[in-house]
């Protein structure tokens, strides 16, 4: 790479991408930044606001509940999942990767709609549940915290199984026989070896659930009913019904910060990953 | 036994993964206005009332719009930042990288509050051309990983060679580069096309009156249970699976395998 010639005009490539991002993206984020500390002057009452005020902090611990939640059952069921995929013939390690991979190509307003037939209070599960006498009424599955973890769960999960998979399908098979032959047992093999081998791509892969979660919007506003709003949907208000820019800025740059910490933290997580 | 347990498990896992699109799809050809699964009958009513609807179609045509124009000037300004990116030698790439990837780390709603008051002061709330403009930005991280990873691919000698027997740079793009690239240009542009086409939350945001599919579907999930919605979801479906036909092959063809990309 270091033969290449140097051009100059390579960065001008580059120049009209990066004046578009610095005018429609940095910008309007960085004056959203500069407004919640400067209107009408240098303040930090909006952040005041945030905290003095009940509702902000409920919504934020909820938010921080549901996706600490989510991300927990994320785990418990992805990485069993690419266990699974990483024992399997190619060929079937392919049609399971496609049906990992098949949610992410549908809209995830048709995903979120379908919970609601089938968890719904005349949804599938509701009616065999009455029907096998096993409830006298129908279980409230939905417009309440379960529905919206279960609902995300359902989104989120590919993006930990794929990089998970990803990761313990380059793990060496010789390191596991060599375990093995050196007399550990298979699940001595799988707790000393394996799983500190995929644990980098596990806390990656969960990181980045967690992440998503904490900005979800679609999902709590849909499952939720409006009775668990999260932090997206609390901007949604602030925005959309109140008109409280001020407020609103100060609980996006909040969200900004959580999101930037976590990601740098994966990235950290991953990059030990790759060295170790 | 635990290998039964884990397949088992495994199974259902991936069965809860599936199956939202299983239960839409038949859902879709219900005659029942009702949730009822499995449907009571078979009918196209609700594509009927899908396509027989004005606010509809005048949602379909913004979407459609909007998804042109938004992942066109995203290919287009992406391709060649790309380009740059990945021969330049130039400092501070990888923090411009950074930049045009961010969009898809930052989460949506961020980016929707901060379009949302930036465009309410300069006057494009609610137009058509902010939509665009929010649109692009989104579908710009697409582009770059996508077409970074066909240019890195590309040898730059035969680049090289072109330049060396006369050809000017703009020569060499038009008839060596893009030919070589054609098949991951299409597959970027298609990523960007259905990033704009299914997006929600900077839509809700800034879009004011105009309606697109999604926000329109968005807004009658958050009010009532219409099943319209599924006729739409069937054909979001079979838009996407061959959207994903296309890009598998066209990414094939262009010699990029689909792991280098996640």
């Amino acid at each position: 790479m270091a033969t290449i010639r140097r051009f100059p005009a390579e960065f001008g490539y580059v120049l009209p991408l990066l004046l578009l991002m610095l005018a429609v993206f940095i910008l309007p984020i960085a004056l959203m930044l500069a407004r919640s500390v400067t209107q009408p002057e240098w303040t930090i009452e909006h952040y005041q606001n945030l905290i003095e005020t009940s509702v902000y902090l409920r919504v934020l611990g909820r938010t921080l509940r549901i996706a600490v939640i989510t991300t927990i059952v994320c785990a418990v069921l992805g990485y069993p999942l690419a266990y699974w995929m990483r024992g399997l013939s190619p060929q079937r390690q392919v049609v399971a990767t496609a049906l990992v991979v098949l949610p992410f190509w549908i809209s995830i307003l048709v995903r979120t709609y379908a919970w609601i037939v089938v968890l719904g209070n005349a949804g599938v599960v509701n009616r065999i549940l009455l029907d096998l006498g096993l409830v006298g009424a129908p279980v409230a599955f939905l417009y309440n915290e379960l529905g919206v973890i279960i609902g995300t769960t359902n989104v989120l999960l590919p993006f930990l199984v794929l990089p998970l998979f990803a990761a313990m399908v380059r793990i060496d098979d010789r390191l596991l026989h060599a375990a093995e032959s050196l007399g550990a047992s298979r699940r001595t093999v799988f707790r000393r070896v394996f799983f500190p081998l995929s644990l980098p791509a596990l806390a990656a892969g969960s990181i980045l659930v967690f992440i998503l979660t904490f900005g979800f919007f679609i999902t709590p506003a849909i499952l939720g009913g409006g009775r668990v709003p999260m932090v997206a949907n609390a901007l949604d208000l602030l925005i959309n019904q109140f008109a409280r820019w001020e407020t609103a800025a100060a609980l996006s740059t909040v969200l900004l910060v959580v999101t930037l910490a976590c990601f740098a933290v994966s990235r950290w997580v991953g990059a030990r990953g790759a060295t170790s | 036994m635990s290998r039964i347990l884990l397949a088992t498990s495994s199974v259902l896992v991936l069965a809860f993964l599936c199956l939202p699109a299983l239960i839409v799809i038949p859902m879709s050809f219900s005659s029942a206005s009702s949730l009822e699964f499995p449907p009571p009958g078979f009918s196209l009513r609700w594509y009927e009332s899908f396509l027989g609807d004005p606010r509809w179609l005048l949602a379909l045509q913004n979407s459609v719009v909007v998804a042109l124009l938004s992942s066109t000037i995203a290919l287009l300004v992406g391709s060649v930042a790309a380009y740059g990116l990945v021969r330049g030698t130039f400092r501070g790439r990888a923090l411009i990288e950074g930049v045009f990837i961010a969009p898809l780390v930052v989460p949506s709603v961020i980016i929707a509050v901060a379009l949302y008051i930036f465009f309410a002061q300069i006057g494009l709330l609610g137009t058509m051309t902010g939509l665009v403009i929010g649109h692009t930005v989104l579908g710009v991280p697409y582009v770059i990983l996508v077409m970074s990873v066909a240019i890195g691919s590309f040898d730059h000698r035969i680049e090289q060679v072109a330049l060396s027997l006369g050809a000017s740079t703009s020569m060499m793009f038009r008839r060596v580069l893009l030919p070589n690239l054609l098949p991951s240009v299409f597959a970027a542009w298609i990523f960007a096309l259905i990033a704009s086409f299914d997006e929600v939350i900077v839509t809700h945001f800034i879009a004011g009156r105009h309606d697109t599919v999604p926000k329109r579907m968005f807004n009658e999930l958050v009010l009532q249970v219409n099943p319209t919605i599924t006729a739409i979801a069937t054909l979001l479906i079979a838009l996407s699976v061959v959207a994903i036909g296309i890009i598998v092959l066209l990414l094939r063809r262009g010699g990029v395998r689909m792991q280098s990309l996640t």
